[in-house]
């Protein structure tokens, strides 16, 4: 059916891409003849995910042109974001708060979704610089200030120089100019969001921005939202360079299921229907009227699409319908309670799996009295696989005690990405290249010489396995240890460990946190694949270079995914040690003083003679008793007088 | 208790017993064991032992001080004292030049220059903070001769005598004739001068830049002449024609820095309703920019522009079926700004001690347009905006007609230029407002009524000195009173760390406070304020440096806790 089917599509990529040159040229005519404005998009992806969830990719994009007076003068773009631009010289920044892990298992690793969009628990900050270098940290230092001010989070502990880095070449957009910087312990919540949304022109009042209950979306699995902007080089001499500030919140929610009672053979692989209302308790009443477009976006993955074209074929076998490929897609294995507007393919070239199918709803027919409230309802049971990145990553501790222990990455193959490596595998040297860049803070003390690579369990020497490592290492107090790797794994890996000491520092009593019994955390490595890129390249049309949503999904990124944060437990020292301290000090200086000027005043040998003298006065037991009694009578009497007078 | 009491009793003993065994000692001899006897005499050992000690302790009472030492930047303290001693005992004064023009008038100028003085004295309030030093010169121009008074002054050489007569008055176009003052006293100087011609238009007129003239008709001219010109110089030029306790001197809406930030806002009630634009670049380019560059002695102004959407008001107006629309009263306006929902924020690109002026315009929706507002005597206010001191103003705009357009609601439509000028003229009338001028040109004073040629420039030359030494007087007043807390401090904590910057600021702050005295006594008001402006960004500086916040609330009992030092 594939074979059938590519020839047209190879035609009318031709025939659109002569369209769209022609296209292109006639748009940069328009562009110089009329201002541009400043636009506001609004997009949302649901994806129904293998596990009985359903994922919502909200996508917001506000760009500003380059203009005079970019900075100052706003219609629709957000002023704070502009003069925070402006002010830093920021050439490209990434902010995300994101609570829960993404689940590269079932949820995937390969689709631009997570691998953009997936973000390490708390909160990661980078951002890229148009300054000198020396001027670069203090930069860095005030957009953390400034960035913790605008979304009321804790990013100003960013501000100290142990706890950001510059990752030289192993971090995607890499530059010289680059800070990097994660809290993984930040918690997020609405006042984190509340800020964010300040920054659309319709804020939650209107749009698809309405769904976002916070009840509903706090609830969910997963949990991240991003702000990435991109300035744009400036048009002309004078001019302020444009911006593109792009916006997305990413949740993994549970529907409610909706089929009470139904039984099923095989209920759990049932998968869950589910509609907006559901999901989020809510519905789109309209669009935001400042947004130039507002879609919804319904995909089905790789797998899913397979599993379906395949259930589908087996139908017709046994039905002997005359079913053809073309009404396929009208005729799915699944209800949508709208009609779509369009219906986008994958182009597949590459992938031997299938293509995935996105069905658009365009929000713009919807108003109040008909509001938009998309559900879909299984038919039959589906279960499938998402596609995963090549390796799967995860780290983990290794040792015991509070004095040393090693990191361990652990790379495993996943079975379903071989077939993409059948493809490179006549060639005889097949390399699958593999970038590690980990951060680790100074009081986890590593030593790099005790590096060691393991591939399908056996040691390897070190230079056979990594081609190129760039080590900075900690400084106690100053900086973080960073350490960033090039793999070269052959083809038919099916596992690779690194492993690497460490041994655990003091802190200063003052430098614990709160609650510093719970252990300290490392930042999550990031695994990118330069040589796999996460796109998704759907049939060229005008619609599709229309929405940044799908243009996102079209540029060529590297997949990255991000390892667990690990929860390392460091020595805490008794908190109540300084007054013990004191106690303990001021105790020997008592003893101290007591014992010299005991020494200095008392005459021990006098005393001696004369108590022997006394003895030997006074030896009767009656007397000495008779002259303690009238001692102790003079001195109540003396001390009554005292009290009288 | 016992055993203390028994050591008491012991002691006591002891001494009884060795005031009583002294005569017995002869007694004991017998008894006296040799061996247990001290060989040398005693102290002295032990008194070197105890000084040894004394001295090691004292040695290293030494070493302990050196390393708890800290690093105070010196401060001058003895300066910081003398400016605000200087400025307590009344040190700044403003020198001000009057002249009177007497034209076709045949009196004796000495007489009338004391008669002048007279009211002037009369009028005077004395201001606690800063006075002015006035020197007044008078001019009789009979027409064939002219008569000086003080005949040596200096400030009236520049008239020429006979330069105008009374027909040049004669016009009705008062900007024509404030044009035609500007050469005949010189362009550039830095008296006020008061023209007084008899003429049949009875008028008084006060120009943009530092003339005025009065029209006076036939009788007893120079009695009201002289209560007149006296009443012009002292009120308007001196006080800027605003009434005493209107807005108060240190409702200076300028923020520590020097820096203002105004803070232009569209703001669409419901967008779902109607979208409104504005093309603020072409006002800002026009309209404010003139404004800010005759401020800027006094702050530093930067304008910034946004248009935010679903931000209705926080209360209700009701509808009024006579002037058929609805209708906001004044008791309400409190509630008018919606904190909640008009997200008007503070600006990133200023500094953290700017002063942020909001302007906003507000747009209604459907449902509650036209709106207005009324005043609290029942009338609709003509401006249909209101100010709130310190924070900035509220205009609201009705759209032409309140009509939905039911195809296009979504269209964006922009706000038409001519609505637009008038809106910013309201705005600059608050803006006057905010600065304590009156939005009126009308001055009406004891003696009549003086009408005020308004400035292109939104204030006028004679306003921008008042500002100007407004400012200078309340920046070096507050710079005082800044470094005069911070040595209070400095002294009142001894273990607080002094940075070197701070140092510097102070010292700097000093140096701009007297270059701004001395400017301000030599009658130059412009540079004058503008280094008192930095004097007193400097001292905040050093006042709110992040090393002294930290120290500040430090307590004693701190040093206790050994890890903290």
């Amino acid at each position: 059916m594939a074979l059938l089917q590519r020839p047209f599509f190879v035609l009318l990529l031709v025939l659109t891409h002569q369209f769209m040159q022609y296209w292109i040229a006639f748009g940069s005519v328009n562009e110089e003849g009329q201002k541009q404005e400043e636009e506001f998009n609004e997009e949302l992806l649901l994806k129904p995910l293998p596990d009985r969830k359903v994922l919502a990719h909200f996508h917001f994009q506000s760009s500003a042109p380059p203009s005079t007076s970019n900075g100052r003068h706003h219609h629709i773009f957000p002023k704070a974001i502009s003069q925070l631009v402006q002010k830093f010289r920021v050439k490209e920044m990434e902010l995300s708060f994101t609570q829960g892990r993404w689940n590269y298992e079932s949820w995937g690793g390969f689709d631009p979704i997570p691998s953009s969009n997936a973000k390490p628990p708390g909160v990661e900050l980078w951002a890229v610089f148009d300054v000198p270098q020396h001027q670069i940290d203090a930069s860095w230092q005030n957009l953390t200030h400034t960035l913790s001010g605008l979304f009321c989070a804790s990013i100003n502990f960013l501000e100290s120089t142990t706890t950001y880095s510059a990752p030289e070449w192993s971090f995607p957009p890499a530059s010289g100019n680059l800070r990097y910087g994660t809290l993984p312990r930040e918690a997020v919540c609405t006042e984190n969001l509340t800020p964010w949304l300040k920054l659309l022109p319709c804020r939650d009042k209107a749009g698809i921005a309405v769904l976002l209950d916070r009840p509903s979306i706090y609830r969910g699995f997963y949990h991240s939202q991003r702000l990435h902007l991109t300035s744009t080089g400036s048009g002309s001499e004078g001019m302020v360079s444009g911006i593109i500030l792009e916006q997305t919140l990413t949740v993994v929610l549970q529907p409610n299921s909706q089929r009470a009672g139904m039984a099923y053979a095989s209920e759990r692989h049932i998968q869950p229907s589910w509609s907006l209302t559901s999901i989020f308790g809510k519905q789109v009443s309209g669009t935001c009227v400042l947004a130039k477009s507002s879609n919804v976006y319904l995909l089905l993955d790789r797998g899913l699409v397979a599993e379906l074209e395949h259930l589908h074929k087996e139908n017709e076998k046994s039905a002997e319908n005359g079913f053809t490929s073309q009404n396929f897609w009208t005729k799915p294995s699944f209800e949508l309670s709208a009609d779509p507007d369009r219906i986008f393919i994958e182009e597949n070239s590459l992938h031997s799996k299938g293509s995935s199918v996105l069905y658009k709803f365009q929000v713009e027919k919807y108003s109040e009295s008909e509001p938009f409230d998309l559900s879909l309802t299984w038919k039959i049971p589906v279960v499938w696989l998402s596609q995963q990145a090549p390796l799967h990553a995860s780290r983990f501790l290794m040792g015991s005690g509070n004095e040393r222990g090693a990191i361990a990455i652990s790379l495993k193959s996943t079975q379903l990405s071989e077939g993409f490596m059948g493809a490179n595998a006549d060639d005889e040297r097949c390399d699958l290249q593999v970038n590690v860049f980990q951060v680790v803070p100074w009081y986890v003390k590593v030593y790099f010489h005790s590096l060691q690579v393991f591939v399908n369990q056996q040691p390897k020497a070190i230079s056979d396995i990594i081609e190129k490592i760039h080590v900075s290492p900690s400084k106690d107090k100053v900086s973080p240890g960073v350490m960033e790797m090039v793999l070269k794994l052959p083809c038919k890996v099916n596992s690779a460990a690194l492993t690497i000491e460490f041994d655990k520092g003091f802190l200063h009593i003052d430098e614990y946190p709160p609650d510093a019994n719970q252990g300290f955390d490392i930042p999550s490595a990031i695994i990118s694949f330069p040589n796999f890129h996460a796109s998704m390249i759907f049939l060229k049309d005008d619609s599709v270079n229309k929405s940044p949503l799908l243009s996102k999904f079209q540029e060529k990124s590297p997949v990255m995914s991000y390892t667990e944060a690990l929860l390392v437990p460091l020595t805490t020292p008794d908190f109540s040690m300084p007054y013990n301290v004191i106690t303990i000090t001021c105790t020997v200086f008592a003893l101290y003083f007591g014992s010299l000027l005991n020494v200095l005043r008392r005459r021990v040998a006098e005393e001696e003679r004369f108590l022997k003298e006394k003895a030997a006065k006074k030896t009767g037991r009656l007397s000495l008793l008779l002259s303690k009694l009238s001692a102790k009578l003079r001195g109540a009497w003396n001390e009554g007088s005292l009290r009288v007078s | 208790m016992a055993e203390i009491s028994e050591a008491h009793d012991s002691d006591s003993s002891k001494s009884t017993d060795n005031a009583s065994e002294a005569p017995t000692q002869p007694e004991s001899e017998p008894e006296f064991n040799p061996k247990l006897m001290r060989k040398t005499k005693p102290g002295l050992k032990r008194l070197f032992l105890t000084f040894s000690v004394l001295f090691s302790f004292l040695l290293g009472l030494q070493f302990l001080w050196k390393s708890v030492e800290i690093y105070r930047s010196p401060l001058p303290f003895r300066e910081i004292d003398s400016l605000s001693t200087q400025l307590g005992s009344d040190h700044l004064i403003f020198p001000l030049h009057f002249h009177a023009l007497f034209v076709g008038f045949d009196s004796d100028p000495d007489r009338l220059r004391l008669s002048i003085l007279s009211e002037i004295t009369k009028l005077t309030s004395q201001n606690p903070k800063c006075s002015h030093n006035y020197t007044l010169s008078v001019t009789v121009d009979s027409g064939s001769h002219c008569l000086h008074s003080p005949t040596t002054s200096p400030h009236s050489c520049s008239y020429q005598c006979g330069s105008i007569t009374a027909i040049d008055f004669d016009q009705n176009d008062d900007v024509a004739i404030d044009e035609r003052l500007v050469p005949v006293f010189g362009g550039k100087t830095n008296e006020y001068s008061v023209v007084v011609v008899k003429g049949e238009s009875e008028r008084a007129v006060v120009g943009k830049n530092r003339r005025a003239w009065v029209v006076v008709g036939s009788g007893r001219e120079v009695e009201i002449a002289v209560v007149k010109v006296a009443e012009v110089l002292v009120k308007v030029f001196v006080n800027g024609g605003r009434e005493e306790g209107s807005i108060r001197n240190e409702f200076m809406p300028v923020g520590a820095d020097g820096r203002i930030v105004l803070s232009f806002n569209l703001l669409n009630a419901d967008p779902r309703d109607w979208v409104y634009d504005w093309d603020f670049r072409k006002i800002d380019n026009n309209l404010l920019a003139p404004m800010i560059e005759a401020l800027g002695p006094v702050a530093n102004i930067s304008v910034e522009s946004q248009v935010l959407y679903h931000t209705p008001k926080a209360s209700f107006s009701y509808w009024d079926q006579q002037l058929q629309s609805y209708v906001f009263s004044t008791k309400d306006l409190p509630f008018f700004v919606n904190s909640n929902e008009w997200h008007l924020d503070t600006s990133i690109a200023a500094g953290g001690r700017s002063k942020i002026l909001q302007f906003v315009v507000y747009v209604p929706s459907a449902k509650e347009c036209p709106l207005l507002l009324q005043l609290p005597n029942g009338e609709i206010s003509n401006t249909n905006g209101f100010i709130s001191p310190m924070w900035g103003g509220v205009i609201v705009w009705n759209p032409q007609g309140c009509l939905k357009d039911d195809n296009k609601p979504t269209a964006r439509r922009t706000i038409p230029m001519q609505d637009l000028e008038n809106m910013f003229e309201v705005f600059t009338g608050q803006f006057r407002q905010l600065f304590g001028f009156k939005s009126v040109n009308i001055y009406a004073g004891a003696s009549g009524v003086w009408n005020l040629l308004p400035s292109e420039r939104g204030f006028t030359e004679w306003e921008l000195d008042v500002l100007s030494r407004q400012h200078t007087c309340f920046n070096l007043h507050s710079c005082a009173s800044t470094l005069g807390s911070l040595s209070r401090l400095v002294q009142s904590l001894p273990r607080m760390i002094i940075m070197d910057e701070i140092g510097k600021q102070v010292k700097f702050s000093l140096e701009a406070a007297k270059l701004a005295q001395s400017n301000a006594s030599n009658g130059v008001y412009e540079s004058s304020a503008a280094s008192s402006r930095q004097a007193r960004s400097l001292a905040e500086d050093a006042f709110f440096h992040p090393s002294i916040m930290s120290v500040s609330y430090y307590s004693f009992e701190h040093c206790f806790a050994v890890y903290s030092l």
